[in-house]
């Protein structure tokens, strides 16, 4: 985030340090960072790290651009109209607080433990935020902007692609931005619940293994996921966002 | 909150459950696991009946709201410190924004590896969790508006006086924001806890029933905890404005 | 020759905070070819219900609209609406050519799109505006644009609902010359709503106030003031203050007894 003093970093760098210094090796619970490479190594040399990775990503990517698909349509249509908003408001609303843990024992039994039954779950979760933004930018959008195709004999597709669209963008983008990073963490949450495949699969498959050097190595390999897409969605906002200045 | 009662909203709740029923039994909808809405609510009775719902939900709200309760105490004594004290903020920052990245889910396996399958562990995953907002919400909310805190010291108010007369108060908002969001990640990551370490409670519970091939009473299972989400956040939402009326007021929370 | 607009016996009801209201009733309107006319009347009287109405964005209740002898039942074809809000109309997405681009890009190709846009920023003054975002125009530039975005559709009828409300007076008097002359090279039949007495002289053909509620037409004024008109001396003739004059009373304002003058 722009504008934390990079010094602030100097405590978790002192906490590393001090780690590496003091730990045992062959501490099962707290072994130093420097024996995390070597634990990871095992799978990186039977390929398993780049192929775990690509599921996890591959799920990630492809969960979070159905769940904004589905949430934009969806939130627009909820949006557009007051009465329809009325009539599935509760039922949304109870789907909502189903938390996604929840869900992944469920959808685990009742589609089987696939990729597909992955998406499924990201998919639910995280088209939340983007359903919500998209719905409320929608009640407030200009009426006059509404009127504007109309009184110009636009046809039903060029009012949606030249006006709600770009409209609706920014709100998207927002939703998106909340979403991204609750995609990854329910990609990863089902694959450690379910060992499916990915990155949560290999963690899971080494806190059993007791492997706990394996176990830190992961665990900053996925931090290491979530800081980019972060980085990227925050990039991605400002460059769009700086387009669509003057969008109320 | 809208006044009237929401019939069309109720009757198209009722009408996907009636049509969900309809799909099951005539096995247009066919997935080898998928109950019908009345075999969720026989499996709901079958819960409650021989007590595992009880005893179930008694553990995870347990947990929860014990991981939670200790996020709280350190969150906004911790988040307090850093919001107040600029050198400490600056000098550490960065480092909880660097922490905060990592995915909350992926330390459920560290402290599986550290804490076995005991209650412990879910314990301190909840607490973890929750702590993120509630800290980060503190922070933010002890970043008290400039002008509040020059009226403190037009007023002649000590220190301490400032403190807990103005910061504290103007931070509530944000503080109990913060603990409602800490509440439910903290349940939703303990149950996250229960299903792949500790066997206890109604994560334990989803999964079981799951292997046991009940989907009637894991779906009911799922319909409980979705309500314990809502009624926790509603009882902390109550009592913060019970408490706190005034300030809540303020932000606009309350008439 | 029958008139391009015609209201019969118009009503429109719409939704209230505590039932229906009556809007308009029985208004009748008759718009000649490349006729300016005026509809005048004081805040919330209906004049926007009415032109919303001719524009076809509003359903009528009873009564009907006709436009070239057509029924109107949805935005007609060749009749466009400009709006107050010239903000919320432009898409601040797209610069001032591609905004006034929008009607009619689906329509035509390329090369005759691009030359009505080329017309309709000149005939407003902002060809050397065309790359510009619209947030970075001026209030009074944003309308020209939103004007020549209706221009580019080259309409038989132009509906603007007080276009140039939002304006400073400086900046309405340049836009109400630029109309003008827009209208005499176009020959479009403009009905232009305004609560603005010495606009709704100054530039119409005739000039309809509504009034009462539910509103109807109360008085119809023939313009009779030579064109082109000036902003400095059509508006110290005689003829002009008279007609404003009449305009006012037919609002409700009545001059005091002792301040009358004679004749």
């Amino acid at each position: 985030m722009k504008g934390t003093p990079v010094r602030g970093l100097l405590p978790l760098v002192a906490l590393l340090v001090l780690w590496q210094l003091t730990g045992d090796p062959a501490s099962p619970y707290f072994p130093p960072p420097s024996t995390w490479v070597d634990g990871v190594a095992p799978l990186v040399d039977a390929d398993k790290l780049l192929g775990a990775l690509g599921q996890t990503s591959l799920t990630f990517l492809i969960g979070l651009a159905i769940a904004t698909a589905l949430g934009a349509l969806i939130g627009t249509l909820v949006g557009a109209s007051r009465p329809v908003d009325r009539a599935l408001s509760p039922s949304l609303e109870f789907l909502r607080a189903l938390p996604a843990a929840s869900l992944v024992p469920v959808a685990a039994l009742v589609l089987g433990y696939t990729a597909q039954m992955k998406l499924v779950v990201v998919v639910l979760p995280a088209m939340w935020p983007i359903l919500l933004t998209c719905r409320s930018a929608r009640r407030s959008l200009s009426p006059v902007l509404l009127d504007t195709p109309r009184t110009l004999g636009l046809s039903r597709w060029d009012r949606a692609t030249k006006i709600l669209t770009p409209a609706l963008l920014p709100a998207v983008l927002l939703g998106v931005r909340v979403a991204a990073p609750l995609a990854l963490i329910i990609t990863l949450l089902v694959e450690i619940v379910t060992r499916v495949n990915g990155l949560g699969a290999l963690l899971g498959a080494a806190q059993q293994n007791f492997l706990s050097a394996q176990v830190y190595g992961l665990l900053t390999i996925a931090g290491v996921l979530g800081f980019m897409v972060n980085w990227v969605v925050t990039r991605a906002d400002n460059a769009i966002g700086r387009r669509m200045r003057g969008t109320a | 909150m809208a006044r009237r009662v929401n019939l069309l909203g109720g009757a198209v709740f009722v009408a996907v459950l009636l049509v969900w029923e309809l799909l099951v039994r005539t096995g247009i909808l066919s997935f080898s696991y998928l109950p019908p809405p009345s075999d969720v609510a026989g499996g709901l009775g079958q819960l409650i009946g021989n007590g595992e719902l009880g005893s179930a939900l008694g553990h995870t709200l347990g947990a929860a709201l014990a991981g939670w309760a200790i996020a709280g105490v350190l969150g906004v004594a911790a988040g307090s410190v850093l919001g107040l004290v600029r050198p400490v903020w600056t000098y550490s920052m960065a480092s909880l924004e660097a922490l905060r990245a990592l995915p909350i889910v992926a330390f459920v396996p560290v402290a599986v590896l550290l804490y076995g399958f005991s209650v412990q562990t879910e314990i301190m995953v909840g607490c973890y969790a929750a702590l993120w907002p509630i800290l980060l919400n503190t922070i933010s909310g002890m970043r008290t508006e400039a002008r509040m805190v020059e009226s403190g010291a037009v007023l002649r108010l000590s220190r301490a006086a400032v403190l807990w007369k103005i910061r504290l108060p103007a931070a509530t908002p944000s503080i109990v924001v913060g603990l409602r969001l800490g509440l439910s990640i903290s349940l939703v990551l303990t149950l996250v806890a229960e299903m792949v370490g500790n066997p206890a409670g109604l994560g334990f519970l989803l999964v079981e029933k799951g292997q046991a091939l009940q989907p009637g009473q894991m779906f009911a299972a799922v319909f409980v905890v979705g309500v314990s989400g809502i009624v926790l956040n509603g009882l902390v939402l109550g009592a913060a404005r019970l408490a706190f009326r005034g300030q809540l007021a303020a932000s606009g929370e309350v008439a | 020759m029958s008139p391009t607009i015609l209201c019969d016996d118009l009503t429109v009801t719409l939704p209230g905070e505590s039932g229906p209201v009556e809007v308009l009733a029985g208004v009748r309107l008759a718009v000649a070819k490349a006729e300016f006319v005026s509809v005048l009347g004081t805040s919330g009287s209906g004049k926007t219900t009415l032109l919303r109405a001719l524009g076809g964005l509003l359903p009528v209740t009873s009564g009907t609209v006709h436009c070239d002898s057509t029924l109107v039942t949805g935005p007609p074809e060749g009749v466009v609406t400009v709006f107050q809000d010239y903000a919320h109309s432009l898409l601040p997405w797209r610069s001032v050519a591609r905004n006034v681009a929008l009607g009619i890009e689906s329509r035509l190709d390329r090369s005759e799109r691009d030359e009505r846009v080329d017309e309709a920023l000149t005939m407003v003054g902002l060809s050397d505006r065309a790359g510009e975002y619209p947030w970075r125009l001026s209030g009074g530039m944003q309308q020209r644009v939103q004007i020549a975005r209706a221009l580019a559709m080259r309409p038989r009828v132009l509906l603007m609902d007080e276009p140039f409300g939002a304006l400073d007076a400086m900046t309405k008097a340049s836009l109400q010359d630029q109309l003008q002359q827009v209208q005499e090279l176009t020959g479009t039949t403009i009905v232009f709503v305004t609560h603005d007495v010495e606009e709704a002289v100054y530039l119409s053909d005739r000039v309809v106030v509504l009034s009462g509620s539910p509103a109807s037409i109360g008085l119809s004024l023939d313009v009779a003031l030579p064109r082109p008109r000036h902003q400095i001396t059509t508006k110290e003739r005689a003829d002009y203050l008279e007609l404003r004059h009449e305009v006012y009373e037919a609002l409700g304002h009545r001059v005091p007894i002792a301040e009358r003058s004679h004749g």
